[in-house]
């Protein structure tokens, strides 16, 4: 890639070509302004590449067993733990992730913080893709997948939590991709349609932060179905929902500053001047609303075991394990990015979300398989839901790169339209 | 008792039985010598009861077995509370208390309708039997296990997947998965 | 540069409302008030002092609800050995405990317990449980996603999956012989076929009379408790045992709260997020966006 930006192929921002002379067609839009051979060249040269292909011929071939064998094949078939790593890794973790969209939308669009214009697309196509790629994991996870819409439209069980989940995930989708039609009208030459769902992302706006409040809280609130099995110093029944909702705020943010170093390092010729220059103050912006997210979910942590006298779980075993994580995951990130924003440093800010979006997935996998049925035996997950796991989200990878080569997500979109004759 | 041939007992006990009901307190060699327990054979052989030994074992304390109904004084403590004073009754045999529908609607609805009815808690005609044997021969060391009393039909084998009906050899675990 | 006017402002918290607002629940979130059953409801007293360990009712269930050839046969006591729990091919298994202390073990039947405000009911989101007004707690496999919920929920760890079939896996439980008996007023078959009367049909209200009756009667015998009776809400199934409940493989520490009594704190979190949300962050927008209304203003009076 760098070769050809060398050597004057430089990426697609606009309608038209220098000299006015071609107008890029969806095609030339698709393939970055390269001919299909160049394309494939710089494809093939990509290491990443290879090893992508390794995990979708073999991973790939995985997944289609589970459909053609059903769940028995992939999983160990458990009744004790009827939830694996589909939904623990592919749910539970990545929708916390997935928090950026609702958050960046926010603070732009409600809060009026324009100045974090440059990373809002980025948090948006962050949100969108982590949640269709759950719902992929869901599909993935589900034993009858084809009644996806059953609890919409056949059978409606409204007292349930995951009707909750169900009907919020599904809306929330649209409105993230509302919110980034934008992006796409941009680069297609659409402006009536910009136009039309800009008059509206207010109300996407609002809409996006009481469906998150409320699907993120109810992830949480799945929890409180089983009181006896979760560890006490995981569960807590007036508070579970808060927890996964306070966490999934920092998570998201964490995710983006992730997200946004992975472009700043290995894209960097898609990103425009506008995200680049301004990456370092978003960064420890960023980290400022992480951190009061983060010491709201300490004190509200500490005051579920309060709540319910879990003092004594904390000297044995468990109460070890639960101090590690809440140690490593969350008060040393907290602390890490304190020191980062105080001392203006970003690269420090950008290892301590690392070490967040860590916490938050052990978390995660804490509460949902590891301390699950603490008082039974432990379950290791099957290798083939590993595989499978790990084919999914390489597929999220692989989308995500696509889109954010093409869209004006990192890069600001010429609009040289209007100067044409 | 010497082992008579089961023809002739059968209708020396249908005799009997229908003589029985006349005596007040029972003696000693007044029950049927052997019992043919036939009424609920379906998955088991019907069983056949040597009255005579038994009554040696409990020394003609019919109330063992019989509750108050023979007028042989009562064992239970619980019972005694009311039966105490109580004699003899018109039934004697288990079936003629103890009901082979007991979770029937019919008898269910009986049941709450009278609230007067003490006996709510009277088990039906097949525990009667079970718990009745099965509790003493525990007390006693004798035999309990189900084909020890009677054998299993071939109803009884389908039914138990067994004999015949057995699964092969597996690896699969009984009320397997975990 | 955004002027907010009020057409605007109208256009987004209505937006943001009524897409809401759609999905909105009306649960009526009483902390206080439980279901306890329907009146006339059906029950099963379990008697642990007198099963023997026969498994006739593990047979007959299987042959009632045309469950696959077992692994053993039911006459194979050796299966007692391990500690089994309910599965898809077995709707009830009989467990046999060692008590400390007392020379002979004691057996206990598992199977669903038809509780009276049901976990798995509680959870499901296509409705695919119902708790019938004689007392079983029925499931409609037509509508069921398989997402697994229900076998999180219960607290005794009954719901099976058959996750051997690819085509129409579905949760694999008792059903108290619903659809073949129960529904037409006659006992489920496990009592039918147990042979020493472990248990004992009738009207749930009047098991439990029963129940305090046989405690009373012996109460050297019988653990002053019957379990189910308020446990999670009360069961249809409930339990007498001559051992501590504990020993005998029963989870003691499960309260008598139902289990939606746990999730209700949430329940009534979100009528409110959905409701306060809207004006709550449009009021935040105005706040925030006050300074750039000034300056569009101070700029047109120029």
């Amino acid at each position: 890639m760098k070769t050809l930006i060398a050597n004057g192929k430089i990426p697609l921002a606009t309608h038209y070509n220098k000299d006015r002379s071609i107008k890029w067609s969806v095609k030339d839009k698709l393939l970055l302004g390269l001919s299909l051979s160049e394309y494939l060249a710089q494809a093939f040269r990509n290491p990443l590449n290879w090893i992508f292909a390794v995990i979708f011929t073999f991973g790939g071939y995985v997944t289609i067993t589970r459909f053609l064998f059903g769940l028995g094949y992939v999983t160990h078939s458990s009744y004790d733990y009827p939830w694996g790593l589909f939904l623990g890794f592919g749910l539970f973790v990545m929708v916390p992730l997935s928090a950026s969209g609702f958050m960046l939308g926010t603070t732009v669009e409600v809060f009026g913080r324009d100045d974090f214009k440059p990373i809002e697309r980025l948090a948006l196509l962050n949100g969108l893709l982590g949640y269709l790629f759950a719902v992929v994991f869901l599909q993935v996870d589900l034993g009858q997948p084809w009644r996806l819409i059953y609890p919409m439209f056949v059978s409606l069980g409204p007292a349930a939590v995951l009707f909750l989940v169900a009907w919020h995930v599904a809306t929330y989708l649209s409105v993230q991709v509302a919110e980034l039609v934008p992006a796409f009208a941009e680069m297609m030459g659409m402006p009536k349609l910009k136009a039309f769902i800009k008059s509206m992302i207010l109300g996407l706006t609002i809409a996006g932060i009481i469906l998150s409040t409320l699907h993120q809280g109810a992830l949480g609130a799945l929890f409180t179905y089983a009181p006896g099995k979760v560890h006490p110093l995981w569960y807590s029944a007036p508070f579970q929902w808060f927890h996964f909702f306070c966490s999934s705020i920092f998570a998201g943010l964490s995710m983006l500053i992730v997200v946004s170093t992975i472009c700043k390092k290995t894209m960097a010729w898609r990103c425009d001047k506008n995200f680049l220059t301004n990456l370092d103050r978003l960064t420890l912006g960023l980290a400022k609303g992480a951190t009061l997210a983060m010491v709201t979910y300490l004190v509200i942590k500490l005051i579920a075991i309060a709540h319910d006298g879990d003092w004594g779980y904390l000297a044995s075993g468990w109460g070890q394990w639960y101090m590690l994580e809440i140690g490593a995951g969350v008060i040393l990130p907290l602390i890490l990015f304190t020191v980062s924003i105080r001392n203006n440093l970003p690269g420090l800010a950008r290892f301590a979300a690392l070490i967040a979006v860590l916490g938050i997935a052990l978390n995660r996998l804490n509460t949902a398989l590891i301390t699950f049925n603490w008082k039974l035996y432990q379950e290791i997950p099957h290798w083939r839901e590993v595989v499978i796991s790990i084919t999914v989200y390489s597929l999220f990878i692989v989308v995500y790169r696509f889109i954010l080569y093409r869209l004006p997500i990192l890069y600001t979109w010429k609009n040289d339209e209007e100067t044409a004759s | 008792m010497e082992h008579i041939p089961k023809y002739l007992l059968s209708t020396f006990i249908a005799m009997l039985l229908c003589f029985s009901s006349y005596s007040t307190i029972a003696l000693a060699g007044d029950g049927p010598d052997e019992v043919e327990i036939d009424s609920l054979a379906q998955l088991y052989e019907p069983v056949y009861f040597d009255h005579a030994m038994h009554e040696e074992v409990t020394e003609s304390n019919c109330a063992f077995c019989h509750h108050h109904t023979l007028g042989t004084k009562i064992v239970d403590e619980n019972c005694m509370r009311c039966h105490a004073e109580s004699g003899a009754t018109d039934e004697i045999a288990c079936q003629e208390c103890h009901s082979s529908n007991r979770f029937d609607a019919e008898y269910l609805n009986k049941l709450y309708a009278d609230n007067t009815l003490y006996h709510r808690d009277k088990v039906g005609l097949k525990a009667a039997y079970h718990i009745r044997c099965m509790n003493c021969h525990e007390e006693m060391g004798a035999a309990n296990g189900c084909q020890d009393c009677h054998s299993r039909t071939d109803t009884g084998d389908k039914f138990f997947h067994a004999g015949t009906y057995a699964p092969p050899e597996s690896d699969k675990p009984a009320g397997g998965g975990h | 540069m955004k002027s907010m006017n009020r057409r605007k402002f109208l256009k987004g918290s209505l937006l943001g409302g009524a897409a809401a607002s759609v999905i909105s629940k009306s649960k009526n979130a009483e902390a206080s008030a439980s279901f306890g059953g329907y009146p006339e409801a059906m029950g099963v007293l379990v008697d642990l002092t007198r099963c023997v360990g026969c498994r006739s009712c593990e047979a007959a269930c299987n042959k009632e609800q045309g469950l696959p050839t077992p692994g053993q046969s039911f006459d194979d006591l050796s299966v007692l050995d391990h500690e089994r729990r309910t599965s898809e091919g077995a709707y009830t298994v009989v467990n046999r405990y060692e008590i400390p202390g007392q020379d002979h073990p004691l057996f206990r039947k598992i199977q669903c317990n038809h509780c009276n405000e049901p976990a798995c009911l509680t959870s499901c989101f296509v409705n695919a449980y119902t708790k019938t007004p004689e007392g079983a707690v029925i499931y409609d496999p037509t509508v069921c996603v398989g997402c697994r919920t229900c076998m999180v929920a219960c607290p005794f760890y009954v719901p099976a999956y058959s996750y051997s079939s690819v085509l129409n896996p579905v949760i694999k439980k008792c059903i108290f012989c619903y659809d073949t008996r129960l529904k037409f007023g006659r006992p489920p078959a496990c009592v039918e076929a147990c042979p020493r009367e472990v248990l004992t049909f009738g009207k749930r209200k009047d098991l439990i009379k029963i129940g305090n009756q046989r405690i009373k009667n012996k109460p050297d015998l019988y653990e002053d408790h019957i379990y189910g009776e308020n446990e999670v809400g009360g069961t249809s199934w409930m339990y007498l045992s001559s051992a501590p409940f504990e020993e005998v493989g029963f989870d003691t520490h499960l309260g008598n709260q139902p289990i939606l009594s746990y999730v209700k704190e949430f329940l009534t979190v979100v009528p409110m997020v959905l409701t306060i949300w809207p004006a709550l962050f449009a009021g935040f927008h105005l706040l925030a966006t006050r300074k750039d209304k000034q300056k569009t203003e101070k700029k047109s009076e120029i």
